[in-house]
């Protein structure tokens, strides 16, 4: 085989992936394989995982929860990508940065700015006695949906980045030939727009989905006695007990999860484009 | 006329002193940067935030004296600080603050230097069951940590809402203030809450399906459980809850600040724990740790700190100057003492059925 010098400039990175993210996942998997007592090959971890039916019931919590944080966030990012790529010409770029601001914060801030935010007697609450509704308080912090809102907030602006670009790079000309063939405005959405847009849509539900899975810090401080989730479970195991061989084996079921579920959307989207 | 020489003579001498110090204190400002000075040691401390070692009034003169900077790493849980000395690199960390629930395992992995009791002149000074408090010892017989300052996680309560201080640990389980509590999101705190309230034995409980069935009915009656302290004081200021699980130590900071918070360790007893000082095995500066750790324990500290906010004192001496009034309201005085159950060290395969214990109530 000849020497490609072009390729020789990917060893840097391939280096990096191979030390900072292949190299820590294979230690994982091998602590993950290993007694806590005596160190030795076994798979108690894996089977004490599935004996216990809470750790079952919390995965399929955790599994729920990312899948409303996708669909709301879903929800709220495809107009605002489509407005962005199609309607506004001048204000996109501000647009764009505003909607990547939340980037820029702290994930501890965020997460405190929404508690106080949401907490009874707090800025929204009183806001809505204004005008005579919920006097007594909202209720809302520490239950699931401040987990959700929290979490929206957080990985939304993904969604809108990825959405938008496939919307932005969508030829108009496409557009103007379906209004030309008599299809309506919704038709030529639901007919041309939507399905090439689908790509972004796509990774955009990955990249909610994904860490959403994992996440532990929002749970834990908005979701209050009813905040424990997959990723909590993680964090204590590796903090509160040291038991770094089960943590490490829950950790690499909800891997296992992630590679499913990207596998699944994978071949969703190959359909989608051979239909 | 005598005596008025000699004041004049004093007061010359006084000002001149004044004087040269002065110029003394610009001298060494002023070539602070040059290399011959040399540079300040730095000690590190693993310590909880808010804690004594990062009080800059508290540790200036010390910083002084030994021309030393300390420079504080928080912890978050007494795992992570057993995470950290295993993990951190050589002189990473000098000085750190382990309780009972790590200590055993701190000292058989070897991460932990053997405590010489003569290099700290002022551990002649705590009350007689902290010099033999038995997790500070190895297997081996000798000495690895040095017990600082104790403390109760019991009953903390809004004074105005909840007039009597509570008698019973039975309170946080109670439907009197359904919404209202806050109590600690902690395997073992929790576990051995609910089993003060059910009467077994906190550090050995006889029936844990019982107090796994007390937990899950009285996960409804939480406003939320609390991790860090600093959540509970914003739940506690801004009125969220009227009782709740609470250590007494940030409970007397709270009332300093002007909260109308009281403590109280309830009848049917209290969760007491001791944190003790330990010098890391890999430190580079392990004479200036000892100074360190007689300065912490010495009676100025120890008064200064335990009576503006802080929790009780190990040294007697110190502890005996309290206001006993003020000794009572955080629950520092002995008949509180008398009535706690102080924290065990866990097994691992204990720890791991608590921890499992609490997950399975906190998924219920």
């Amino acid at each position: 085989m000849k020497f490609d010098r072009r390729q020789a400039l990917t060893w840097p990175s391939m280096i990096m992936l191979f030390l900072f993210a292949l190299l820590p996942l294979v230690i994982m998997l091998v602590t993950s394989f290993q007694s806590d007592t005596t160190g030795s090959f076994t798979l108690e971890n894996y089977e004490r995982f599935f004996s216990n039916p809470t750790y079952l019931k919390l995965t399929g919590k955790t599994i729920v929860m990312s899948l409303a944080v996708t669909a709301v966030s879903l929800l709220i990012a495809y107009p605002l990508a489509y407005i962005m790529a199609k309607k506004l010409r001048g204000m996109r770029n501000i647009i764009l940065v505003l909607v990547i601001i939340p980037f820029f914060t702290n994930q501890l801030v965020r997460v405190y700015s929404w508690l106080i935010f949401l907490q009874d007697g707090g800025i929204f609450n009183n806001f809505l006695s204004l005008f005579g509704l919920f006097e007594d308080g909202l209720g809302l912090l520490y239950t699931q949906g401040a987990v959700i809102i929290g979490l929206t907030h957080a990985f939304f602006p993904y969604m809108v980045v990825t959405i938008y670009m496939s919307l932005e790079r969508m030829d108009d000309a496409m557009l103007e030939a379906s209004r030309s063939l008599g299809a309506s405005k919704f038709t030529t959405f639901r007919r041309v727009i939507f399905p090439l847009s689908m790509p972004g849509v796509i990774s955009g539900i990955m990249i909610v989905f994904v860490p959403a899975l994992g996440t532990f810090v929002e749970p834990r401080i908005l979701g209050g006695t009813d905040g424990t989730v997959i990723g909590t479970v993680i964090e204590d195991q590796f903090f509160e007990i040291a038991a770094w061989n089960f943590g490490a084996a829950i950790a690499f079921l909800l891997l296992a999860l992630v590679l499913i579920s990207m596998t699944a959307l994978n071949m969703a989207g190959k359909r989608w484009e051979t239909e | 006329m005598k005596s008025k020489l000699v004041k004049s003579v004093l007061s010359c001498g006084l000002a001149a002193a004044m004087v040269l110090s002065m110029t003394a204190c610009g001298g060494t400002s002023g070539d602070g940067g040059s290399a011959d000075s040399g540079e300040k040691t730095q000690l590190y401390v693993v310590n909880w935030k808010d804690y004594a070692s990062d009080d800059e009034e508290l540790m200036a003169a010390f910083e002084e004296e030994y021309n030393c900077e300390i420079v504080n790493t928080y912890m978050d849980s007494e795992e992570d600080l057993l995470t950290k000395l295993r993990t951190g690199a050589e002189g990473e960390i000098d000085v750190c603050l382990p309780n009972c629930t790590i200590l055993p395992a701190a000292i058989e992995d070897g991460l932990l230097e053997q405590i010489d009791t003569s290099k700290i002149p002022n551990f002649e000074q705590l009350f007689a069951r902290f010099k033999e408090q038995k997790e500070c010892f190895g297997e081996d017989g000798n000495m690895y940590a040095v017990p600082f300052v104790w403390g109760s996680t019991a009953i903390a309560y809004n004074t105005e809402e909840v007039t009597e201080a509570p008698t019973s640990m039975k309170v946080l389980f109670s439907e009197d203030y359904k919404g209202r509590i806050a109590f600690r999101d902690d395997y073992n705190d929790a576990v051995m809450a609910a089993a003060i309230a059910l009467g077994q034995d906190p550090n050995n409980p006889s029936d844990l399906d019982a107090i796994k069935e007390l937990l899950i009915e009285q996960k409804e009656l939480n406003r939320t459980y609390w991790q860090t302290g600093d959540e509970f004081s914003k739940l506690f200021a801004n009125d969220q809850v009227s009782v709740g699980l609470m250590w007494s130590g940030q409970s007397a900071t709270m009332k300093q600040e002007g909260e109308p918070i009281g403590f109280v360790v309830p009848e049917d007893g209290g969760i007491g724990w001791v944190d003790n000082w330990a010098i890391a095995k890999s430190s580079q500066h392990k004479d200036l740790a000892y100074a360190f750790i007689n300065y912490m324990l010495g009676e100025d500290v120890q008064y200064d700190w335990a009576s503006s906010g802080g929790p009780a004192p190990a040294n007697q001496t110190a502890a005996e100057k309290i206001d006993p009034e003020y000794a009572a309201s955080c629950a520092m005085d002995e008949e509180s003492l008398n009535r706690l159950y102080f924290m065990e060290y866990r097994t691992e395969d204990v720890k791991r059925e608590w921890s499992d214990l609490w997950i399975e109530v906190k998924g219920a």
